[in-house]
């Protein structure tokens, strides 16, 4: 967060000075301003979630209109005690890792690659950003088509492997699934983190690089001395944005598996809903959605206590 | 010394040679790289802009054999595909207005106000951002049930806004922070008051920042799967984010119309989105990174 602003003419009455109505008016100003958000996001975001917590200890029968029965912990003893459910967790830690690394690592190669100076590079750039800037569902669209397993492309690559004589069903394979499902994601997600490591190895001062080049660095020790470290702070963060967009994937897995082959790419947003408007049992999803809040808090939290070392260290 | 010279234009033609070498390779990686990012959108075109005949094939010919265009009429005839764009636009241009105008407020608020609770305004936004949508989806279900609000263009319009609002004020504050204080400080002493000089000195300064929260409302909103496929059931109001995923490739729907439906659908955010990717980077990160 940045800490300039504190030291603008805006700001409240001065220590000491007795307040005039202007200023007192002036004070006010900002409660005003955020009033309405305060209110709007409270309204459709807070009380849903304050709902859903108490929803949880409840028995919801939507479609008979019987009354909403208190049930204690029942949904959560439940849930701790389903075996899907710590399938469901596993999967959902496999999916989120993987996206983790696969992503990041291909967003920082492709950073390192496309900060080369080289011809044609504004448009090489427009291209890498590419998968990014298309909406999920087309995403989804286009995969489907290539993963075909009559006429998809991508078999004949596969048939280039030995031992490959037909054409694999790509989304009734549970590991390729799986893969499938990690690949389309990072591909969709890598050009964000490669943008912000671009932006990240472009604010590494250049004599830095001069003067190591000058005492004799080779360009391994170049890359470990000054552009790890010159990223370091911003590939962390990227870690952690990472978690909280995969852990948050939801249409590309749903449209494409639906959570199959027999829950295998089931990450815990799917189960949630498919719980809830596939199966109707509105209670036990909202327990699982109490479950998924936590950890999303937890991961939120997380990056905000970065955000908040990081503005220290910048002030 | 004659030898000594000859040396010298070796090593500088070894140097060259390297060089030479260096950059091509340079090039070549590029171009293997960008070639396997960009296939499946090279492959959504070939697919839309050929007869199926040449596509509907084991192995499929990489390189279009005939162009084709008559795909788009026949999208357009055999589906309501018009009445989807028109649903998704009706509900992004809601979102993209809500949130220009709530934005606005909090993005003053948060980078050119001081006030107790500021930081904790920031935090309250940032969580809100984080927070996996189908987590509150549930409980908003019941929520809309209850009041009748299911099946309204205008009621999905009020949901997105509050999922995308975050992002806007952030990508917003980001903007108004590189508006110089004294600017401020000078119009309030000449007698404006804050929301004056907001109105007559920020914004003019920040109409980037204003186009690129737009940008991001309106293609958050046109683009969203989940919330419009619960709350929009009714086919008189599905957006095309639910339409085109009913849409069966080989099965119901020829691949060429089947890709041109993705086509169609996702040029005007690829376009926003390539032009605004700086601003909107910077939202994502909560200012973290300047892009």
């Amino acid at each position: 967060m940045s800490e300039r602003v504190d030291a603008d003419g805006l700001a409240g009455p001065p220590r000491g000075v007795k307040a005039h109505p202007l200023l007192r008016r002036r004070y006010l100003l900002p409660f005003a301003l955020v009033l309405p958000i305060v209110l709007y996001e409270g309204l459709l975001i807070v009380y849903p979630i304050v709902q859903g917590i108490f929803g949880s200890f409840t028995r919801i029968e939507l479609a008979s209109s019987a009354a909403t029965t208190w049930v204690g912990w029942d949904n959560y003893e439940r849930m701790f005690s389903d075996p899907a459910f710590w399938k469901v967790i596993r999967v959902t830690l496999l999916f989120t890792g993987l996206v983790i690394v696969v992503a990041l690592t291909v967003g920082l190669l492709t950073a390192l690659l496309f900060n080369r100076p080289f011809r044609f590079r504004p448009f090489a750039r427009g291209m890498l950003m590419m998968p990014w800037a298309i909406p999920e569902v087309p995403v989804v669209m286009i995969f489907i088509w290539i993963l075909s397993p009559q006429f998809g492309v991508v078999n004949i690559l596969a048939r280039m492997l030995p031992g490959v004589t037909k054409n694999p069903q790509w989304l009734q394979v549970p590991e390729l699934a799986m893969g499938w499902m990690v690949l389309i994601s990072s591909w969709k997600a890598f050009p964000f983190y490669s943008l912000v490591i671009l932006a990240a190895l472009q604010a590494i001062p250049q004599e830095l690089y001069e003067s190591a080049r000058v005492d004799g660095a080779n360009r391994l020790q170049l890359f470990w001395n000054i552009t790890f470290p010159g990223i370091g702070s911003t590939l962390e963060l990227l870690v952690v944005l990472a978690a909280i967009f995969s852990f948050k994937q939801f249409t590309i897995i749903f449209l494409m598996t639906g959570g199959g082959p027999s829950g295998t790419t089931e990450t815990i947003v799917i189960r949630i809903f498919n719980t809830a408007f596939r199966f109707y049992d509105y209670s036990y999803a909202t327990a699982l959605g109490v479950a998924g809040f936590v950890v999303s808090l937890a991961v939120a939290l997380v990056f905000i206590m970065m955000q908040v070392r990081r503005a220290g260290d910048s002030a | 010394m004659v030898a000594k010279r000859e040396d010298a234009r070796v090593a500088a033609a070894k140097i060259d040679a390297r060089r030479l070498f260096n950059t091509a390779l340079l090039y070549l990686t590029v171009a293997v790289v960008s070639l396997i990012i960009v296939f499946p959108v090279y492959w959504m075109m070939i697919s839309t802009f050929q007869p199926s005949k040449y596509i509907l094939r084991f192995p499929p010919p990489l390189l279009p054999q005939e162009l084709y265009f008559a795909q788009f009429a026949e999208l357009f005839s055999e589906h309501p595909i018009a009445k989807w764009l028109r649903n998704s636009f009706l509900i992004a241009a809601m979102t993209m207005l809500l949130c220009m105008a709530l934005s606005v407020l909090g993005a003053f608020a948060l980078s050119n106000l001081r006030w107790p609770g500021r930081n904790l305004f920031g935090l309250f936004l940032l969580v809100t951002q984080m927070l996996p949508e189908v987590l509150i989806l549930i409980p908003l279900y019941i929520l809309y049930r209850r009041l009748n609000m299911l099946n309204s263009i205008p009621s999905l319009a009020l949901i997105d806004a509050a999922f995308i609002l975050p992002i806007c004020i952030w990508i917003l504050k980001g903007v108004f922070d590189n508006v110089p204080p004294e600017v401020l400080d000078a119009s309030v002493v000449d007698g404006c008051t804050e929301l004056g000089a907001l109105w007559r000195i920020v914004l003019p300064l920040s109409a980037p920042g204003l186009a690129a929260v737009a940008v991001v409302a309106f293609f958050f909103a046109w683009n969203e799967y989940l919330y419009a496929g619960i709350m929009l059931s009714s086919g008189e109001f599905m957006p095309a984010s639910v339409g085109l995923s009913t849409l069966k490739a080989i099965a119901q729907t020829p691949v060429e119309q089947y890709m041109a439906a993705g086509l169609v659908f996702s040029v005007l955010p690829v376009l926003f989105y390539l032009v605004m990717q700086k601003y909107i980077v910077s939202g994502l990160t909560a200012g973290a990174v300047k892009g």
